[in-house]
C-alpha cells in the first residue's frame, strides 16, 4: 500500500508518497530535509544562504554543496537554453511587483513599478565566478539571483533520492514538480492530473507515468495586479517583463526533474516561434501545451501518456515540431 | 368594629400560614443546586502523544536523522493505496 503525507513548504503544497516497511520514516526524513532547504534557499528569508549570497555580490562567498550544485546546474541550463532560463532576473521580478512571497502579495498587494530610468545593463549570468576547490562563488556586482523553480526541482530531486533510500517506490511533489521513483507494486503507473490553468479546481486530463519527472509552468497561477495591469511571475529574460506567451501552461515529462522544470519554463517563454530551436538540444522531451482556449498540443507521442480525458477539450493532431 | 378587627386578624393569620406552607412545600420540592467546579488539578489530564519511533533502517549519509522526533505541525497522513498527483505550476 502506498502511504502519503501532505504539508505546505516553499509557499506551495507538497506531497510525499512511498511504499514499504520504512515508508513513514522515510517521508518524515524527507519532510525535514525540505523544511531545512526552504530556510536555506528562499529569497524571501533575509537569513537564508541565498539572501546572503545576493547581499555579497562583488565578493567571494563560501557556499554549501547544495547551493553550489544549484548554481552549476543553473549555468549549464542558461547556456543550453540560450539564456531563456536565467536566474539573474531577480531585479526584473521585483520591478514587476514580486518582491514578497505570493502569500503576502495576495493579502497586501504590490507596490507600483519604479518610474526611475532603467539602470545600467546588468552583468550576464555566465559572468558568475566559481572557485570549486574552496567551495566559493562570486556574483558580479549588480547581479541578484532568484533560483525559484530550479531550487524547487533540485529540492524535489534530493528529497526523492533521500526517500528512495527508505523505500524503493516513492514520489515527491512540490507545487506540481513531481519525481516518481520506481513503479508501484500493483503494477500500475502513477496517476497525475493536469490542472486546467484557467480553472485550477478542475483538470484537463489524467496522465499515467511509469516513473520519471513531470513539471508544469503556468502564467496563470502566480498573478497579481500592478498599476492596473495583470502581471505574472514568468519573466522573459530578453525583455525583463512578464513573458507574452502563445500558451498559458506547459507541461514537460522527462527522466530528470531539473530538465522538466527548466524546459517547462523555457518552452513556455520561447513560444511557437522559438520552440523548434530550443528542442534541438533535447529532442526526446515530451511536452503538453495548453492555449488560452484550453486546446492541447504537444510533442509526438505525448498522447501515449494520457490515461483519460477529464474534461471536454480539443486535442490538436498537429505536431508542434 | 370588634367584629371587623377579629375578621381582619383571622384573614391575616390564615393567609400568612398558607403562604408559609406553600413556600415550604416549594422549597422542599426544588431541584438540588449543581456542585461547584473542581479545581484544575483534579481534572483528567490530556492524553500525551507518543513521540515518533527513532529513525532506523537504511538512512543515508549527511541527511540521516537518527532519533530526531518530528516537531511542528503534523502533516496530514493518508494511508490511501493510490495517491493522486496534480501538476499545474505553482
Amino acid at each position: 500500500m502506498i502511504r502519503s503525507i501532505e504539508f505546505r513548504a516553499m509557499n506551495t503544497p507538497v506531497m510525499l508518497a512511498a511504499e514499504g516497511e520504512h515508508a513513514i520514516e522515510g517521508m518524515y526524513a524527507a519532510k525535514l530535509f525540505i523544511d531545512d532547504c526552504e530556510q536555506r534557499f528562499s529569497r524571501f528569508l533575509p537569513a537564508s544562504e541565498l539572501s546572503e549570497l545576493n547581499r555579497s555580490a562583488g565578493e567571494w562567498m563560501q557556499i554549501s554543496d547544495g547551493l553550489m550544485e544549484m548554481l552549476q546546474q543553473s549555468l549549464k541550463f542558461y547556456k543550453e537554453t540560450d539564456r531563456l532560463f536565467d536566474p539573474s532576473i531577480l531585479p526584473d521580478l521585483k520591478q514587476a511587483g514580486y518582491d514578497h512571497s505570493m502569500d503576502e502579495i495576495r493579502t497586501r498587494g504590490v507596490r507600483a513599478p519604479s518610474t526611475a530610468s532603467k539602470p545600467t545593463p546588468r552583468p550576464a549570468f555566465d559572468e558568475i565566478d566559481f572557485d570549486l576547490p574552496e567551495h566559493k562563488v562570486r556574483l558580479p556586482r549588480g547581479m541578484q539571483i532568484d533560483l525559484g523553480g530550479i531550487a524547487k526541482g533540485w529540492i524535489v530531486d534530493r528529497a526523492a533520492h533521500l526517500l528512495h533510500t527508505y523505500a524503493e517506490v516513492c514520489a515527491v511533489s512540490a507545487g506540481g514538480d513531481i519525481l516518481f521513483m520506481g513503479q508501484p507494486s500493483d503494477g500500475m503507473n502513477w496517476d497525475v492530473y493536469l490542472e486546467d490553468p484557467r480553472n485550477t479546481t478542475t483538470s484537463l486530463l489524467q496522465l499515467h507515468i511509469p516513473s520519471g519527472a513531470v513539471a508544469t509552468s503556468s502564467v496563470m497561477k502566480r498573478t497579481w495586479m500592478q498599476a492596473g495591469k495583470v502581471r505574472h511571475h514568468l519573466i522573459d529574460p530578453r525583455t525583463g517583463e512578464p513573458a507574452a506567451t502563445d500558451w498559458i501552461s506547459m507541461t514537460v515529462i522527462a527522466p530528470d526533474i531539473l530538465i522538466a522544470e527548466v524546459y517547462a519554463k523555457a518552452l513556455l517563454i520561447a513560444g511557437k516561434k522559438g520552440l523548434p530551436e530550443l528542442l534541438r538540444t533535447r529532442p526526446e522531451l515530451i511536452f503538453i501545451a495548453v492555449d488560452p482556449e484550453g486546446n492541447l498540443s504537444g510533442a509526438p507521442h505525448w498522447k501515449d501518456y494520457i490515461y483519460e480525458l477529464t474534461s471536454d477539450i480539443r486535442l490538436s493532431h498537429e505536431s508542434t515540431r | 368594629m370588634k367584629t371587623l378587627k377579629f375578621g381582619l386578624r383571622l384573614w391575616i393569620t390564615i393567609t400568612s400560614t398558607i403562604s408559609f406552607l406553600v413556600g415550604w412545600i416549594m422549597l422542599a420540592h426544588a431541584p438540588k443546586p449543581s456542585p461547584l467546579l473542581l479545581p484544575a488539578s483534579n481534572t483528567a489530564s490530556l492524553p500525551t502523544l507518543e513521540p515518533l519511533p527513532p529513525l532506523s533502517g537504511p538512512g543515508s549519509d549527511d541527511h540521516s536523522l537518527q532519533s530526531q522526533p518530528l516537531f511542528g505541525v503534523q502533516p496530514s497522513f493518508r494511508p490511501s493505496s493510490r495517491p493522486s498527483f496534480t501538476t499545474g505550476g505553482s
